[in-house]
């Protein structure tokens, strides 16, 4: 170890700035952590596959004399209007693979401070607990929206410049706020989703767990509920259905469930609350057990 | 006074940990000594802020504890107790991540995390993933990071735990210069003694919540009490229950050492007539010179 003073400690002579959001440094942090990591670079990059499927369609649905031989039946499967963008967006694989990346790159966003005692470090700033509470929720903000607002909304752009002219837009003018408010209904659920089960766990292994778990069981438990007493409300235990259902709602589309899709926007403003109500508890500078 | 606290209480469920807190503290280092659970780390905690009293307030260098929090946060470097790092993260973006969470701008906050390394010693270690850092390299990258932002107070929260002897040496040596040549008022909590005694010209002793005894090192040791080193031949019980029941205290070291803290205004006489009453011969007499450890056991009491 090097000796202590090799420089000698000066004074800094500049002023302490108070910034607009003063939890930027940790979302941008975040993101740079987590792409840190040979793994999650190259799982990121296969999420936006479903944008490259949805971009070849949108290319043929316009070249259909070059593609006649390959589209000959299945000419409604590229029809190009909200349906097909709703039906990507809402897609149970996109769902995954979109949880698959946050499992990735958001699972220790607060089980690593708890673990590592961090949390004081952060509130003996000038930092309040919202501060550092969005920061975190910044990152899932960040690659929710990189793989759902950004590619679809580009899609959009991409299908007037194949097809040459704005009449698809002309036709579906409210498609673009359709697809944003998705993507911010997306943004916000999987923020607090998954800073609430970061939140209920030192280990980041446990927290991968229980976002799989709950996730997928939810799924399960839903089914099997379904099955046993024929309810459709039985839908509205699995997070995935919740989605799809809030989704195709957003894009104006015949519900996948015949619940009303209000249920499924308060099961998931349900889920929120929960989150801000342990998120609350958990995120202190010290624990203080009375 | 750069702080100053009044009458300040907080309980954890139904146990007191601090009862009526009133101190001022001056220039320079000052140590906040008391045994474990005696409300140190708790002192520290309410003036950052991390805990609302339940009574009382205060003030950090003219910031209300309670209503000026970011202030407060703001001047003062804060060095925890326990092992804290951000995983994944080398020194020097850990350092000076710190910094820009405190107001730095981003380039300035890396030139900082630099300097303040070298200052510590971990300039060569600067680039190394801290899961792989010593016990002792994560203190200093503690304290790095509590000066980052070039405080005018610190805070240590026992800054020489869990280190070797060399380790501990070097981290008091940096607190020392910190303290004495650098200007930064340094409020140093721990219940090492030797930690406090070489570093600190005041000290706040806190028991069970409360100040037990408060004042420059060599005020207290000179006027709080006197210590005076004696061996008897004959009862020796008696003789100390004799001398407790006139306000002495009195501990028994193991080789027979008796050492009698006598209350402030008490005759060394009384620990003649005392032998004369109980019928002890006196065969060793010696007033002491009291060191923190004599002061503190003065106060709080020797297990």
């Amino acid at each position: 170890m090097a000796t202590i003073r090799e420089k000698g400690y000066a004074h800094w002579d500049g002023a302490l700035a108070e910034r607009r959001f003063p939890g930027w440094p940790i979302t941008r942090t975040g993101i740079q952590l987590a792409f840190r990591r040979k793994m999650f670079r190259f799982f990121f990059a296969g999420a936006f596959l479903p944008a490259f499927v949805a971009l070849g369609g949108l290319y043929v649905s316009e070249r259909l004399e070059d593609f006649k031989a390959l589209v000959q039946s299945n000419r409604d499967l590229i029809r190009i209007d909200p349906k097909y963008f709703a039906g990507f967006m809402t897609n149970t694989a996109v769902l995954f693979s979109l949880v698959f990346i946050l499992v990735f790159a958001a699972a220790g966003l607060i089980a690593d401070d708890l673990k590592h005692n961090s949390l004081q470090l952060y509130f003996s700033r000038p930092l309040r607990k919202k501060d550092y509470l969005l920061g975190k929720m910044s990152v899932v903000a960040f690659f929710v929206l990189v793989l759902t607002a950004v590619p679809w909304l580009l899609l959009v752009v991409f299908k007037l410049i194949f097809a040459g002219s704005f009449q698809f837009f002309l036709e579906y003018p409210w498609l673009p706020l359709s697809i944003l408010g998705y993507s911010a209904l997306l943004t916000v659920f999987f923020a607090f989703y998954v800073l609430l089960l970061s939140a209920l766990s030192k280990s980041t292994r446990y927290v991968i767990i229980l976002i799989w778990t709950t996730y997928l069981f939810s799924d399960a438990l839903s089914g099997i509920l379904f099955e046993t007493f024929r309810q459709p409300a039985m839908i509205l235990f699995s997070i995935r259905a919740n989605l799809q259902q809030a989704g195709a709602f957003l894009f104006g589309q015949r519900l996948p469930h015949p619940v009303p899709a209000v249920w499924s926007f308060a099961v998931l403003a349900g889920i929120c609350l929960l989150s801000v109500f342990v998120l609350n508890r958990k995120t202190r500078g010290v624990e203080v057990i009375k | 006074m750069s702080i100053d606290v009044k009458d300040l209480s907080f309980r954890y469920g139904r146990i007191v940990a601090l009862d009526g807190v009133t101190v001022s503290l001056g220039e320079g280092a000052v140590g906040l000594l008391g045994p474990n659970g005696a409300g140190k780390s708790t002192l520290l905690r309410i003036l950052l802020g991390f805990i609302v009293p339940e009574r009382g307030g205060g003030k950090v260098l003219d910031f209300d504890i309670r209503r000026d929090q970011d202030m407060i946060r703001r001047s003062v470097g804060y060095m925890p107790e326990s092992d804290c790092f951000v995983a994944g993260m080398d020194a020097v973006t850990f350092t000076s991540y710190f910094g820009e969470l405190s107001g730095m701008p981003r380039q300035e906050a890396m030139k900082r995390a630099h300097e303040v390394l070298f200052y510590v010693g971990l300039g060569e270690a600067r680039y190394r993933l801290l899961d792989t850092y010593s016990a002792g390299m994560k203190q200093r990258l503690k304290l790095a990071q509590a000066l980052v932002h070039d405080p005018k107070v610190l805070f240590l929260d026992e800054p020489t735990s869990n280190l070797d002897p060399t380790g501990r040496n070097e981290v008091l040596e940096l607190i020392r210069d910190v303290s004495r040549n650098k200007g930064i008022q340094v409020l140093l909590s721990s219940h090492i003694l030797a930690d406090i005694e070489s570093i600190c010209g005041s000290v706040v002793i806190l028991n069970k919540g409360r100040v037990a005894a408060e004042g420059r090192m060599a005020d207290l040791r000179a006027i709080a009490y006197s210590l005076y080193e004696v061996r008897v031949k004959g009862d020796g019980e008696a003789f100390r229950k004799d001398l407790e029941s006139r306000g002495c205290k009195v501990d028994e070291t193991e080789d027979r050492l008796i050492k009698v803290y006598m209350p402030e205004g008490a005759d060394r006489m009384d620990i003649f007539r005392a032998a004369a009453r109980t019928g002890v011969q006196l065969r060793y007499f010696v007033k002491s010179r009291t060191s923190l450890e004599d002061l503190f056991a003065g106060v709080v009491g020797v297990d």
